[in-house]
């Protein structure tokens, strides 16, 4: 399995954990990730408010340099997934769009043909790896723990877009957790936003949803929350403290990337995926409930 | 026989309950037969609105298992096969008032929507005799956003809603300020604008919920940026929303990728980040998640987005 790999901005500083856990995983599993050369900012759902044309014309030429390899983009970020799949939806629907944008990337010497699709690692696991091939390298099964599976709004919406499941009640990531051992807490916040993209405009507000984001897993008894992209995790991770701020009662909630949760129970240590680098501290809590000296 | 489960969250003005009915399971239905079933058969009190039964009026909203439905567009058995349940819980639209059981209050929404002027203030080139001639692509503007039916599923979705019902405006009403700013029988663009900037129009926080949810498939993320698009074209570039917008776009240009350190900076001015953001960032370096002295590297192809940019600048988006 081979993909063209788009890590996205927060990979190269405040999620660089997510970088070295997503490379761990892959080479475990034997999945090859060719990092596109010369990629840029997926526009990160805020370049289009400034120029929407733009906005696709960035995320055509993300593409087409994976399209240069042949191979399928593969992200571990919702909002990189979502950037670049609704410009490929929109380019792939629109030949008039296309040849604009394409008379613009020609002067880059790359032209966009709609060759490589667009896909998550949580789908890729699911569609191209097989969760009963992952089972299979499970080495330290996730027993006893107790996860919050947050999805984040870009993996499920819009479905238009999106469409890998039902994005009123995705199961993805309970099928990866199952897999892994862990056992998926119910609680009310599981498809919530996180807020990250208005946390400047917004910061009262969004304060606000992390603290009920944290309470709601909390009152559900999870030992960790864990979600599939870097800006929900930057959210609820970041920016607890500032969150505790507004409440007396306790949010303490540590948050995981979805590559942390599959390395550990792939038998990886807690600093080789970089648990330690979190603002709430993950690592008594996995130590104790996996038994990890 | 299978039966299907109906916790409906009742009002009566002055207490709320939780009440059961069971139904026995018919196939090929829509939720607002089951209600209409409850109702006839076992409980002539339950209140809920409806009327074309062709998703036209937008009427018959209600939220199910935590998600907003048409009643009489839904199919149980999606709902069903959707939740893998038998039981649903029903309730009235969320972020309304309720009058009772599942019939919401839409009078203050409709007071609160005049602040965008939802009607037309004609340019003087027509005249109620002769009417006004638009282009199909004219027209093709104002096409998608009519078919707001006013049933409320974008607002009880709404995320930042949730949160801010005072400050900000329902999705519906956004589309409405899109519908007549994009109109080109419209003299008073900025008339419709201006007030959905006032409203905390950058406080969206891209959820994608309305989209997701709009039974007319609106999309109403597009017009969201839209609208913010035009309220920068009308000088509107300094407040938070917009520098931090244009601070992603800068930096791809520049670089290619964004830089973490300098985005705070970009967004809220160097003065509110020295003061407000010294123990954010010394919490991130305590952590090695950032590095003060880390400059991002152009990226390989930067002059070739440059070109793109370039290109870009003389590109009609009409």
């Amino acid at each position: 399995m081979k993909y063209g790999f788009f890590p996205g901005c927060t990979l190269e500083s405040a999620a660089e954990e997510l970088m070295i856990s997503t490379k761990k995983v892959a080479e475990a599993l034997g999945i090859e990730l060719i990092e596109l050369e010369g990629w840029t900012c997926c526009g990160a759902s805020h370049i289009q408010d400034v120029d929407d044309f733009l906005g696709v014309a960035v995320n055509a030429r993300n593409i087409a340099l994976g399209e240069k390899l042949d191979v399928p983009i593969l992200t571990v970020c919702n909002t990189c997934t979502l950037m670049l799949r609704t410009a490929k939806d929109r380019l792939d629907h629109d030949e008039e769009l296309k040849d604009k944008v394409n008379e613009g990337l020609h002067r880059a010497n790359l032209e966009y043909a709609g060759t490589s699709d667009v896909t998550h690692l949580l789908w890729a696991l699911i569609k191209d790896y097989g969760l009963e091939n992952l089972r299979k390298k499970v080495k330290r099964p996730l027993t006893g723990l107790k996860v919050a599976n947050f999805y984040g709004c870009h993996i499920v919406r819009p479905p238009k877009i999106m469409g890998f499941e039902n994005h009123m009640n995705p199961q993805s990531m309970e099928m990866v957790a199952e897999v892994l051992g862990a056992e998926s807490v119910e609680f009310d916040q599981r498809l919530a936003c996180c807020g990250f993209h208005a946390v400047f405009p917004a910061e009262k507000e969004v304060m606000g949803m992390t603290r009920m984001n944290c309470l709601s897993p909390k009152a559900a008894g999870a030992d960790c929350l864990v979600t599939p992209c870097p800006l929900c995790q930057m959210q609820l991770d970041m920016y607890q403290p500032d969150a505790q701020k507004g409440t007396q009662e306790n949010i303490t909630m540590p948050i995981l990337h979805l590559p942390q949760l599959i390395g550990l129970a792939l038998g990886f240590e807690l600093e080789e995926l970089a648990i330690n680098r979190h603002i709430i501290d993950a690592i008594p809590i996995l130590k104790k409930t996996l038994a990890i000296a | 026989m299978r039966k299907i489960t109906f916790t409906i969250k009742r009002f009566d003005g002055k207490k709320e309950w939780l009440q059961r009915y069971d139904l026995p399971y018919e196939n090929g239905k829509t939720l607002l037969w089951a209600l209409t079933k409850i109702r006839e058969e076992q409980d002539p009190t339950l209140n809920f609105t409806s009327a074309c039964r062709h998703a036209i009026c937008g009427s018959c909203a209600i939220r199910v298992n935590g998600n907003s439905f048409l009643t009489c567009k839904t199919a149980l058995d999606e709902i069903l096969e959707t939740f893998h349940t038998d039981d649903l819980t029903c309730e009235p639209l969320g972020n309304f008032d309720v009058v009772r059981d599942l019939v919401i209050d839409w009078k203050p929404k409709l007071e609160k929507m005049k602040v965008v002027k939802p009607w037309m203030i004609p340019k003087d080139t027509g005249t109620p005799m002769t009417g006004f001639k638009q282009t199909e692509q004219e027209f093709q503007k104002i096409a998608s956003p009519t078919d707001c039916i006013l049933c409320g599923i974008c607002a009880s979705e709404c995320t930042q809603l949730s949160v801010n019902q005072e400050g900000y405006l329902e999705p519906f009403i956004l589309n409405r300020a899109y519908r007549f700013a994009v109109d080109s029988r419209d003299a008073a663009r900025e008339e419709h604008i201006k007030p959905v900037l006032d409203n905390d129009l950058w406080k969206c926080v891209h959820c994608m919920q309305c989209v997701s949810q709009c039974p007319k498939e609106i999309n109403l993320a597009a017009e969201i940026a839209y609208l913010r698009q035009e309220t920068m074209k009308m000088g509107e570039t300094q407040n938070l929303g917009a520098r931090h917008a244009y601070a992603f776009h800068d930096d791809v240009k520049n670089k290619g990728r964004l830089n973490e350190m300098t985005l705070p900076m970009k967004t809220e001015g160097v003065v509110k980040t020295a003061i407000k953001r010294v123990p954010f960032a010394l919490r991130m370096i305590s952590k090695g998640k950032i590095n003060p002295l880390h400059m991002p590297k152009e990226i390989e192809g930067i002059q070739g987005v440059r070109k793109i940019y370039e290109y870009a600048k003389g590109v009609d988006q009409q």
